[in-house]
């Protein structure tokens, strides 16, 4: 597995993914939906899957003394790797936020652990998409990623539109518990045990889910790599 | 000792069929697996090696199930598919040092002999390299682990004629010990002539004969004569080719010895291919 890691470290990341990884910077833009940031790191992620395909890297692993199902592992943790550094970077640029830009944002959720957890979620949705459509076949990198791209923004327009939706709702004085509950629990830095506390459970889910999910998809693409001929 | 056993190996394309091909490969020997373009070597190669799923059969190697220990089996094999044409903007030596991670018994020193050897520059990326030196980089990487087993399809292709010798010798000093073998595919038949102890051949799918070289050779003979004895000797011939002062065609060894208004000359590998590849329609086009 150390091997392979290797490898998808030294020969299959594509430049590109660095930048798509700075764009974390992106969390420091006044009023706007922050989980936009993480599409750029999914794709980066396609970049790198697309690399590696215009590169013969399935024959040249396919040679080497591994089997299928541990490539798509290690192509998986790489994966993760890429997303952890991401929701990482973010959790800076949370903190970092507290200085350089306190107040509301209305262009979607706020600098906080949902942020985070809602990020995880749109991982685990891509994850969930992408790697089985791309390991049906192992070099359709395109039509996998457009199809976790379709369910990236789903996820992106449900997510924040409900803090946009809940913030407006405060605003115009509205009392809907539930977006209530939302405003004043989830879609803040959170300042109060109880903030502390929702948006820590909603953290602590979403890491359970992604770690699953991802699980999940890994395993799914294990299966369906196992039937691929490498040619 | 066998090192390589293939039985019944099946693999079913549309319009082509890996019909039950069945050879083995002894321990420090090579075994030249000969057939045109298209005849099944790179779908065997690729069947044995479990990159493509056979519909049928067994693989053994070292007397274990190749397929069930994959990973084990592939750290004793050195495989070369051609040329290197992965990673084009890699330098070799980044490839190298990636490629050496797989294996516990990678050997720096013959590996930066044979790049000494083959005049390959690490320092190079692979788009730099001409189709020649990509075979020879590849050679290089199969060669640099100790492998027990080689596998190499087409590995002479692309390479001058001086490459290719040199890579000859290399390939007889790998087996001296008796313990590494090389199952070697190729349709240059003139480096098997030089080197090989076996040959397997292949032809639509089917494995024609498998045998040692000599034997393989001995089978047949090179016939020729006038125009018209051949309606004599048409049935006997396995191929010929026609030509303004009669023919030259292939004819089995017994069936050579009765034909004693013919010259009769020993068959070297190419023409038996080359004739045997004309059985169907007997004789092509006047050459």
């Amino acid at each position: 597995m150390k091997a392979l890691l290797n490898k998808e470290f030294k020969l299959c990341l594509h430049p590109t993914i660095f930048i798509y990884l700075a764009l974390v910077l992106m969390l420091l833009i006044p009023s706007y939906p922050y989980l936009v940031s993480c599409f750029f790191v999914c794709n980066a992620i396609f970049f790198v899957f697309q690399n590696a395909r215009e590169n013969g890297d399935s024959m040249y692993t396919a040679m080497l003394p591994v089997s299928k199902t541990q490539t798509v592992k290690a192509r998986g943790l790489f994966v993760v790797i890429v997303q952890m550094i991401d929701i990482v970077l973010m959790a800076g640029m949370c903190a970092l936020s507290l200085v350089a830009m306190p107040g509301f944002n209305s262009g979607g959720t706020d600098h906080s652990l949902t942020l985070l957890a809602f990020a995880l979620i749109l991982f685990t949705i891509f994850n969930l998409i992408f790697l089985p459509s791309f390991y049906k076949n192992g070099y359709k990198a395109g039509t996998a990623f457009i199809k976790g791209a379709i369910g990236v923004w789903i996820w992106i327009v449900v997510a924040e539109g409900l803090m946009i939706a809940s913030g407006a709702m405060m605003m115009n004085g509205a009392n809907v518990p539930f977006f209530r509950f939302l405003a004043e629990k989830l879609d803040c830095f959170p300042k109060t045990s109880e903030a502390w506390t929702a948006q820590g459970i909603l953290f602590g889910t979403a890491a359970v889910i992604y770690a699953l999910g991802t699980w999940l998809a890994v395993r799914l693409s294990v299966k369906h790599y196992e039937r691929v001929d490498v040619q | 000792m066998k090192i390589l056993e293939i039985q019944n190996l099946r693999k079913q394309y549309p319009g082509f069929l890996l019909d039950n091909v069945s050879f083995d490969v002894e321990e420090g020997s090579i075994m030249g697996f000969i057939g045109r373009n298209g005849a099944g070597k790179t779908t065997t190669i690729k069947s044995v090696l479990n990159l493509v799923h056979a519909d049928g059969g067994t693989v053994r190697f070292l007397g274990k199930d190749l397929w069930a220990s994959e990973a084990a089996s592939k750290k004793q094999i050195g495989l070369v598919l051609g040329e290197f044409n992965y990673y084009k903007r890699k330098k070799l030596k980044a490839i190298a040092a990636v490629t050496k991670g797989f294996y516990e018994d990678w050997d720096d020193a013959a590996y930066e002999g044979l790049m000494k050897r083959f005049s390959l520059d690490p320092e190079k990326k692979i788009n730099e390299l001409s189709q020649g030196m990509r075979v020879k980089f590849a050679l290089a990487l199969a060669l640099s682990h100790r492998a027990r087993l080689l596998i190499l399809d087409e590995p002479t292709s692309g390479l001058d004629p001086v490459s290719r010798d040199e890579l000859l010798d290399i390939f007889r000093s790998i087996i001296e010990d008796g313990e590494h073998s090389i199952l070697f595919s190729t349709h240059i038949i003139s480096d098997l002539e030089k080197c090989a102890d076996y040959i397997t051949y292949i032809k639509g799918g089917k494995i024609l004969v498998s045998t040692d070289a000599d034997s393989f050779k001995g089978a047949y003979r090179l016939v020729s004569g006038e125009a018209e004895q051949l309606s004599r000797y048409r049935d006997r011939l396995i191929g010929f080719r026609g030509h303004a002062f009669g023919f030259t065609g292939l004819m089995r060894a017994e069936d050579a010895v009765r034909a004693e208004d013919l010259k009769v000359a020993p068959a070297d590998m190419e023409s038996i291919m080359i004739y045997t590849e004309k059985e169907d329609g007997h004789e092509s086009a006047a050459e």
